[in-house]
């Protein structure tokens, strides 16, 4: 982009001057202040999801719960009957490895804890329950596989944590995208910002660009005034908006971990995800960078 | 330069006009062919389009109708980037002179040697030579706007002249300056046409015409008339 780094130092456009500098400067800080809070709001819900992705990916459980008949024997029998019926259905789909039925022993072991030794289970209405196993890396549509269980065994259910799990693992993705695009529209608000004051101030010092031209300097020789210009401008507005930022993310940390369950405590920024916050300005200074130098090529080419 | 470069003339109109917007022609059905090495003063009344004129030959203004070749290349099918490198061969002094006031007589002169990427060290050993030549004395280092007229005036013409052009054109060049001043002037202008820069000087200064005997580019009703020097032209 540059012929040499030494050209750049060349100053004939006395862009230092321009009003639209503070204007560009607290703009970019805004900017950078946004897309960094953001930012450290996408990279704790990201190692958020992938902790509950995590916890939930791999394995399952389907419970049936026996009707409550007064015929005991006949609700046991239904119960297992539902039971092959959701075995087949779960052995048939291609995202499990296994699916496997606990046996009475260990649910009587699992159920040992609570009811002690001297329960005849066959008086209790014991629930069956089915132990999934999925290949690695697959993924399954918990609220679809519920509806498909229910279709086959009225008395299926999928383990509840899971699936609640699994909603909130959704509504988590979609503030995530939310926020994703929330950093795109900055980029580009801020950019359109840059492409506009770059322009003006072309207008405003259009009688030195003509004799720049007319002594014989190419666009690049113009642009990269405006590119060096505006880079600075957008570390300066970067260091702002990143020393702001800062102690706004840890305030809004300290808020989240005071909210009970556990669930907000999985949030925390990483070295890298702090890392790359606090290179905000250098990027803030490339973007900025580039979309003078390109705005004052493309404005150029429509004159002489 | 290759031989062919040589042998075009440095600058040829071929049924040129000029208009400025949906104004009348400026300048109409002009054809003009400057060889290599030659002097022109170009000479017509106020408001006869002198400016115009040279405004098409140093690459500022495209014409309305016909065809501007410089250095043998049309300029209308010339990409911008071959434009710039045409330009720097091309030395002007113009009527307003154009320097930037904000910075310094020396970073005017300078302007020309830097756009095309000179070395900081040889900008200053030629700069400086220049500007003593000039007679900038004091100051060239203080901001241009400060400078008076004359001191403006001869700014405009070391940094038409500072990268030994092909082609010189000046517009007006000895207006604002004493007379002594306005023949020393011209005779830098000679001298760099005996090293075969092509020139040609719009003016209406009738002594220097006459003490410089050269043939005339004479601009009147929209067209040219080549006048030619008297006798054997200056020696
Ligand atoms: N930029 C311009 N826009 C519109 N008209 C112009 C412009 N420059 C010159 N003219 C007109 O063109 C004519 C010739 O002007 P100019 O070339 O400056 O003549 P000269 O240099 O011989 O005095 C004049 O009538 C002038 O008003
Ligand atoms: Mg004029």
């Amino acid at each position: 982009m540059f012929d040499s780094f030494k050209t750049s130092r060349h100053k004939e456009l006395p862009l230092s001057k321009d009003s639209s500098n503070l204007f560009l400067k607290i703009m970019i800080s805004i900017a950078v202040f946004l897309f960094a809070v953001t930012l450290a709001g996408v990279l704790s819900i990201n190692s958020m999801l992938i902790n509950w992705n995590n916890s939930i990916l791999g394995s399952l459980t389907v419970q049936i719960i026996p009707v409550n008949d007064a015929n005991r024997q006949k609700a046991a029998e239904d119960a297992l009957q539902q039971q092959q019926k959701v075995v087949a259905l779960l052995e048939a789909m291609p995202e499990v490895k296994r699916a496997i039925p606990l046996s009475d022993e260990q649910l009587k072991m699992l159920l040992n804890p609570w009811l002690g030794d001297d329960v005849d289970m066959a008086d209790l209405p014991m629930p069956r329950l089915i132990d999934v196993k999925l290949h690695h890396g697959a993924e399954i549509d918990y609220n679809a596989l519920a509806e498909k269980l229910v279709n086959v065994a009225p008395q299926a259910s999928l383990d509840n944590h899971k699936l609640w799990l699994n909603k909130l693992i959704n509504l988590a993705s979609g503030i995530k995208m939310l926020a994703l695009s929330i950093l795109i529209l900055v980029i580009g608000v801020t950019s359109g910002a840059i492409f506009y004051t770059t322009q003006t101030s072309m207008g405003l010092h259009k009688d030195v660009i003509e004799i720049l031209h007319l002594m014989g300097a190419k666009d690049t020789y113009i642009a990269q005034q405006y590119a060096f210009r505006t880079a600075f401008l957008g570390f300066v507005g970067g260091i702002i908006g990143v020393v702001v930022a800062i102690p706004t993310i840890i305030l809004i940390a300290r808020l989240a971990q005071q909210i009970e369950g556990g669930i907000i405590n999985e949030m925390h920024l990483s070295v890298g995800g702090w890392t790359a916050i606090a290179s905000l300005p250098l990027f803030s200074a490339l973007v900025a960078m580039q979309t003078a130098y390109y705005t004052v090529k493309h404005t150029l080419e429509r004159m002489m | 330069m290759s031989d062919i470069d040589n042998m075009q003339p440095i600058m040829k109109m071929e049924n040129v006009s000029l208009r400025y917007g949906i104004g009348p022609d400026v300048l109409r059905n002009i054809n003009l062919e400057l060889p290599r090495g030659s002097f022109y003063f170009l000479t017509g009344k106020s408001g006869a389009g002198k400016t115009s004129l040279l405004s098409m030959m140093y690459l500022a203004q495209k014409p309305s109708a016909g065809r501007v070749s410089i250095f043998g290349n049309n300029v209308n099918f010339t990409i911008r980037n071959s434009l710039a490198m045409f330009r720097r061969r091309i030395g002007v002094v113009f009527q307003d002179f154009r320097l930037l006031d904000h910075v310094s007589a020396f970073d005017n002169v300078a302007l020309p040697l830097r756009v095309c990427g000179m070395s900081e060290k040889e900008i200053i050993v030629r700069v400086n030579e220049l500007l003593r030549w000039v007679e900038i004395k004091r100051s060239t280092m203080s901001v241009t706007s400060t400078l008076s007229g004359g001191e403006k005036q001869r700014v405009a013409i070391a940094r038409a002249v500072i990268n030994r052009p092909d082609f010189l054109l000046a517009d007006e060049p000895t207006g604002n300056v004493d007379s002594d001043i306005a023949t020393k002037l011209m005779k830098l202008f000679v001298e760099l046409n005996k090293l075969g820069t092509t020139v040609v000087i719009a003016t209406h200064n009738e002594n220097l015409i006459r003490e410089f005997n050269y043939p005339q580019i004479h601009l009147q009703n929209h067209g040219v008339t080549i006048i030619p020097a008297e006798g054997n032209g200056y020696v």
